[in-house]
């Protein structure tokens, strides 16, 4: 039998260790090291006026306390810009530490380093600070009126305007024969991983070498951050990333300024130092994201085909842009969804606050955009009086249609252009799924029961997999264990199992002889990162490239052997065979041995590559031109551009008009990314996705007052959806390869958070009658809606029967 | 670092100028200064013990004294290199009378080198900041206690906000100097970290630049080493 591993419900061979407390956390590491804790500010925007450590200097165990004064060449400029783009015309950072004012609550402004974190922590809290304030700006309107000014040469407080457009929008939407114009807000919420970041630095003084351990979503750009900031040479720097208690996002961003400073430290100080991120410095010190102001109008003719579609959009970008306009960019391009738009202009204002940064958190932009596409198809729907699936069906692009050019550009720079996908497959399946017929059934049977009930559905289409490239090394012991590295990170979404089973199933091997390393760049230091959907895609066909290409050198060396055509062998449960001629073989391991010619029998197995046990021709040298010793090969994947993921999602929700408690009773995804590697991750994706979709959509938000504190930065004020709320949720998959890539998959890592705030808000809306403009929305702001006499009311209102 | 500050002291320029070159008092005042040892004219090598957080320890460093206007000013050079930290500072020392006294004010070149540079200058000029604040209390102590200067004023009475530097100082008989033989004046231990911080309770600025704390700036780097080898 073959070794069929591609497409099965392998069980994730991580898990083992990381439930049963094996795991190797980044707080795991270094129990000797010192422990670095942060002065931060508690001015959301202020000039420092004074540093005083005096007090601090009775604490037992201090051993350093730093401030900017001390940050020398690179480390004290600002930090980089990491993604410059031509339209962020007013990129600002910080620094590693406050120089002169800060921007936001949390920004730090002294670092202190003791014997332990408890030592650090009572030292920190001895140093006064003093401050004048400055004016504050909190969020995007506030920004948008620009009375104040987050940076004193930003006055309009706009760092970047993103423009594209595909025609000529004014003379479309005259020529409509319908339009509409809303404007809509959605909240801000945050990764917030398990693990909050942390960083381990050790300098080794007699060989001049740094090693960091980092919870981070890209290992090989932070190690060239490093070094390029602390000026060392890149060989004198390894930077690993341990197991990593959940990114979602947050940890793309580098270098963060403790990724710098602890490093700093280790180096001055010639001691182990270690930062592990608590909850606190997590909420106010790293990222968040989805703050927008959407004005959005549309055109659209009797059938409720949208003939131009009109976007501006406010997004709320926090105190600087290290990570670029990204997000900007990913909602303005992913927002056209699935439909077959024949005009779209976006222009997405990009403004600064005196808030934490707003970096990617999962989904990255495209929830806001799906959230502003699909609710605007639900206003067609009810302005015409039409189903909602009816009207969304009629927009969608047609399998035929594909690839499908948008004529606009992506986040990597590259077109979009939609390689493979089945919209209308996706919606009728949907539909099936979730019992979209039945809702006026289910809507009687629940108002039977005193519930309000509603139904509403969210389609998007996700740019997944962007370049510029990832590699793969799989190397064959002589023991036959197969290593395979790649230089790309994992934070628990399954790599070490999906790896395995590519490689495993391209080598011909069982899946228990792979051994998959992530994110360590000893082992592989070309990698950009962990982001945007892209690990099954780039590092899984880079691992599967690197894999045909040991088989091919495996043939090639086993048909010497068995003095056999290459053509009539193939690698199966690790014996490579002759087609049909059972005994005709030789074990892979073997093949490695032979492959690695030696002078010297270390062991047995190694006597069979000596130069007197293998008759070799006396005119050709034991290693070939061009070939080297060894059965491994290393491999690198490149895209011509992202391959586009597609999902549709639907919610039925009960209301209790007593407490408007919203209850999220029935969930359907139906889900496409490609060819499924693995469908039981793929779930586990798409369940985790939607959990975080039904937090943005009902329970997440930063509660920022006017001056710019975070008024629920713990787990006792955020509110996140536990088990209790997480509604079961139901998948049918579609599979639509991807062409672009050898394994034709694509991405499915955010897939299940982008529709959830969209299709909520449509099913409150349909079970209300109520306009929902603003998400996420409590019970509490659901009540005040409905007893706001002047709260618009929907058309469809009187035919669901919605309270007056 | 430039480290410049200023302090009051409770006695006339030629009564500061006494004491503060007075190598028997520069014994019992510089915190922590365990022997002082008249190496020839102006010229002095002493062993300081120094204890503040992380940093701790004892250190050998040589001062001498130059371009003497007494009683107005003179300069310091203190220095001291003890691998891998070392430090050395020059230091600019003026008096000027004012009402209360003696307006004393300092400024100092201090090149601080090795890795004790790495604990952060706040971190150096705190402890230094401190050690200057013992320094001028002890010194303004014994320009107002009477007892051990004879040029002081009996009836000269204590800063008002002036509080007892930690440590007692022993009574030491500065007798004539021996130029024959090196004489060696001891001095009083430094307190422990965990000792009560003095400080400001003369008004001094920044760090010691003043020869005390020059010179405890020295204990202040073999201590840091010898505390991170703890």
């Amino acid at each position: 039998m073959t070794t069929k591993l591609f497409g099965e419900p392998v069980r994730r061979r991580e898990d083992a260790r990381l439930i049963t407390g094996k795991g190797r956390y980044l707080d795991d590491i270094g129990a000797n090291a010192l422990a670095a804790a942060f002065v931060r500010s508690p001015h959301a925007h202020a000039r420092i006026t004074g540093i005083d450590a005096e007090a601090a200097l009775d604490v037992e165990g201090l051993v350093a306390i730093y401030t900017y004064e001390d940050l020398t060449g690179p480390m004290a400029e600002p930090l980089p810009v990491l993604i410059p783009h031509p339209q962020l015309h007013a990129p600002r950072t910080g620094y590693p530490l406050a120089n002169g004012v800060v921007h936001h609550v949390g920004e730090p402004v002294v670092m202190v380093v003791a014997t332990d974190r408890y030592v650090a922590e009572d030292a920190a809290e001895r140093i006064v600070v003093t401050y004048e304030e400055l004016p504050v700006v909190v969020g995007v309107d506030a920004a948008r009126e620009a009375r104040a000014a987050v940076h004193d040469d930003v006055p309009d407080n706009v760092a970047a305007r993103h423009h594209q457009e595909t025609g000529d929008v004014e003379a479309a939407l005259a020529a409509a024969p319908h339009t509409l114009s809303f404007t809509q807000y959605i909240e801000r919420s945050a990764c917030m991983p398990l693990e909050g970041k942390g960083v381990h630095a050790r300098w080794d003084a007699d060989d001049a070498s740094l090693r960091v351990y980092s919870s981070t979503q890209a290992s090989t750009s932070v190690r060239a951050a490093i070094a390029a900031k602390l000026e060392l040479s890149l060989d004198r720097v390894e930077v690993i990333a341990p197991d990593v208690g959940g990114g979602f996002g947050v940890k793309i961003v580098h270098p963060w300024p403790e990724e710098l400073l602890v490093p700093m430290a280790a180096i001055r100080l010639g001691r182990e130092v270690k930062w592990a991120e608590d909850r606190r410095e997590h909420f106010i010190g790293s990222a968040h994201e989805r703050q927008q102001r959407q004005e959005i109008t549309v055109g659209y003719d009797d059938d409720g085909r949208v003939t131009a579609l009109d976007v501006h959009v406010w997004h709320d970008n926090g105190a600087y842009t290290p990570y670029g306009i990204i997000v900007p960019i990913v909602t303005a391009t992913q927002l056209v969804g699935p439909y077959a738009l024949p005009v779209y202009r976006v222009v997405v204002e990009s403004v600064y606050t005196n808030t934490v940064i707003v970096t990617p958190y999962r989904g990255a932009g495209r929830p806001q955009g799906c959230y502003a596409m699909e609710r605007t198809m639900d206003r067609i729907a009810d302005a015409l009086g039409l189903d909602r699936a009816e009207v969304r069906r009629r927009n969608l692009i047609t399998p035929d249609q594909f690839p499908y050019d948008h004529r606009l550009t992506f986040q990597d720079g590259r077109p979009v252009i939609y390689d493979s996908g089945d919209y209308p497959g996706l919606l009728d399946k949907l539909v099936a799924l979730v019992g979209w017929d039945e809702a006026e059934a289910l809507r009687a049977d629940a108002r039977a029961r005193g519930k309000l009930l509603g139904v509403g559905m969210a389609l998007y289409v996700e740019g997944t997999g962007p370049g510029p490239y990832e590699g793969g090394h799989v190397q064959v012991l002589g023991s036959g264990k197969v290593l395979v590295s790649t230089g790309l990170t994992s934070q628990g979404q399954g790599h070490e199992t999906v790896f395995a089973q590519i490689v495993a199933s391209e080598l011909g091997v069982p899946i228990d002889d792979v051994e998959v390393h992530t994110g360590d760049t000893r082992r592989f230091a070309y990698a950009v990162g962990t982001f945007a959907s892209r690990a099954a895609v780039m590092s899984g066909n880079a691992v599967a490239l690197a894999a045909r290409g040991v088989r091919e050198k495996a043939i090639r060396i086993a048909a010497e052997v068995l003095e056999a055509n290459p053509e009539d062998l193939e690698i199966d449960e690790g014996l490579v065979q002759v087609k049909g001629t059972p005994g005709a073989s030789i074990p892979l391991r073997t093949v490695a041995v032979l492959s690695n010619p030696l002078r010297y029998a270390f062991d047995e197995a190694a006597k069979q590559a000596t130069q007197f046990a293998r008759a070799g021709s006396d005119d050709k040298p034991p290693v070939a031109p061009g070939d080297a010793p060894g059965l491994e090969h290393r491999d690198y994947y490149s895209p011509i551009r992202s391959t586009f993921a597609s999902g549709a999602h639907a919610a039925v929700v009960e209301i209790d008009p007593q407490t408007w408690e919203i209850d999220v009773v029935r969930y359907a995804v139906v889900h496409d990314c490609g060819n499924v590697v693995n469908p039981m991750i793929v779930e586990g994706q798409v369940h985790g996705g939607v959990a975080q979709g039904v937090g943005g959509a009902l329970y997440e938000r930063m509660a920022y007052d006017g001056d710019g504190q975070l008024q629920n930065a713990s787990f006792m004020d955020f509110l996140m959806p536990y088990a209790s709320e997480v509604p079961d949720i139901v998948i049918d998959h579609q599979e639509t390869p991807s062409p672009l890539n050898p394994l034709g998959i694509k991405g499915a890592g955010e897939a299940g958070v982008i529709p959830g705030t969209a299709a909520i808000a449509s099913a409150i809306e349909d079970a209300t009658g109520r306009r929902i403009t603003s998400m996420p929305i409590s019970p509490t702001e659901l009540y005040d809606l409905m007893r706001d006499e002047t709260a618009e009311r929907t058309a469809a209102s009187e035919r669901t029967g919605a309270p007056a | 670092m430039n480290l410049d500050g200023s302090a009051v002291l409770h006695g006339t320029p030629e009564e500061v100028w006494t004491v503060i070159t007075d190598p028997a008092v520069l014994a019992r005042t510089i915190p922590g200064c365990e022997s002082l040892e008249r190496t020839g004219e102006d010229a002095y090598r002493m062993d300081v013990a120094v204890g503040v957080g992380a940093i701790r320890g004892t250190y050998a460093g040589e001062v001498r004294l130059s371009d003497q206007q007494r009683p107005s000013s003179y300069v310091m050079h203190a220095s001291g290199a003890g691998a891998p930290g070392n430090v050395r500072a020059r230091v600019t020392i003026e008096l000027q009378p004012t009402d209360e006294g003696t307006t004393l004010t300092y400024s100092a070149d201090a090149v601080v080198g090795g890795p004790v540079a790495g604990v952060g200058q706040r971190m150096i000029s705190g402890v230094a900041k401190r050690m200057a604040g013992q320094f001028f209390t002890a010194i303004d102590r014994e320009l107002t206690s009477g007892a051990p200067v004879e040029t002081a004023p009996a009836a000269a009475r204590a800063s008002s906000t002036a509080v007892s530097s930690t440590g007692s100082p022993q009574a030491v008989p500065a007798g004539t100097p021996d130029e024959s033989a090196p004489q060696v004046f001891s001095g009083t231990r430094a307190p422990a970290a965990s000792a009560s911080s003095p400080s400001s309770d003369v008004r001094t600025l920044a760090v010691g630049a003043l020869g005390g704390a020059g010179l405890t700036l020295l204990g202040v780097l073999v201590g840091w080493l010898l505390g991170r080898r703890r």
